[in-house]
């Protein structure tokens, strides 16, 4: 069998992110480095959370409980709906800022992928892959391939 | 020697995008998760058309047992 998965794109600047939730309209409540949700599973309050440089939307993935949803009924709608409020509004903050912030922006999100590409590479060597590199544009490409006896 | 492959994609923003190839049943996702846990969320998984060609093979060979 063969999958493709793709993450949403990272919130690496809460203050976007806080943005983006309020354009959509989303009730949330920040509690240390967690903004809790209105949308509620089983497991309570659908909550993004501040770790390693981005946050991620901690959540049930169960589809068959019951939940609180009126808009966006999954998760992947919801981050889809974010994700587009997020990237407009990191264009926004883009074109205000001085050249110098910018800068500073675009070194920090460097910084992310770069984390991310070697936090990728670890695992794979673990896990026993060869690795390959290749540069696509502005995307990094890392071929894994493993031999199974 | 069959082989394992992954081509893992990294855009400019730091998003991830997966793929599989030469994996057999469900270890495709369960490979896909420990490598990208906790490196963001996961919104999207599509199976490709390898996992449902490799389906149709199945039901077909089962109609053809079942016809004999």
């Amino acid at each position: 069998m063969s999958a493709v998965v793709k993450t949403v794109t990272p919130f690496t600047q809460r203050d976007l992110l806080l943005e983006a939730l309020d354009e959509l309209g989303v009730v949330y409540q920040e509690k240390g480095n967690a903004i809790m949700t209105e949308r509620v599973d089983d497991y309570g309050a659908q909550r993004f959370i501040y770790e390693q440089g981005a946050y991620r939307f901690q959540h049930d993935s169960s589809p068959w409980r019951k939940l609180n949803f009126n808009k966006w009924k999954t998760v992947s709608a919801f981050l889809g709906a974010v994700e587009k409020v997020y990237h407009q509004a990191y264009e926004r903050l883009q074109q205000r800022l001085a050249a110098e912030e910018r800068r500073r922006l675009e070194e920090e999100r460097k910084r992310f992928v770069e984390q991310q590409k070697q936090a990728v590479i670890q695992r794979a060597k673990e896990q026993g892959y060869n690795i390959k590199e290749i540069r696509k544009g502005n995307k990094i490409q890392l071929q894994l391939v493993r031999t199974t006896y | 020697m069959p082989e394992q492959r992954i081509t893992v994609t990294i855009d400019e923003k730091g998003q991830i995008m997966a793929k599989t190839a030469g994996f057999q049943g469900e270890a495709c996702l369960d490979e896909l998760q420990s490598l990208l846990e906790d490196l963001g969320t996961i919104h999207e998984v599509k199976k490709t058309d390898a996992y449902y060609q490799q389906n149709a093979i199945k039901v077909t060979k089962k109609q053809t047992v079942g016809r004999t």
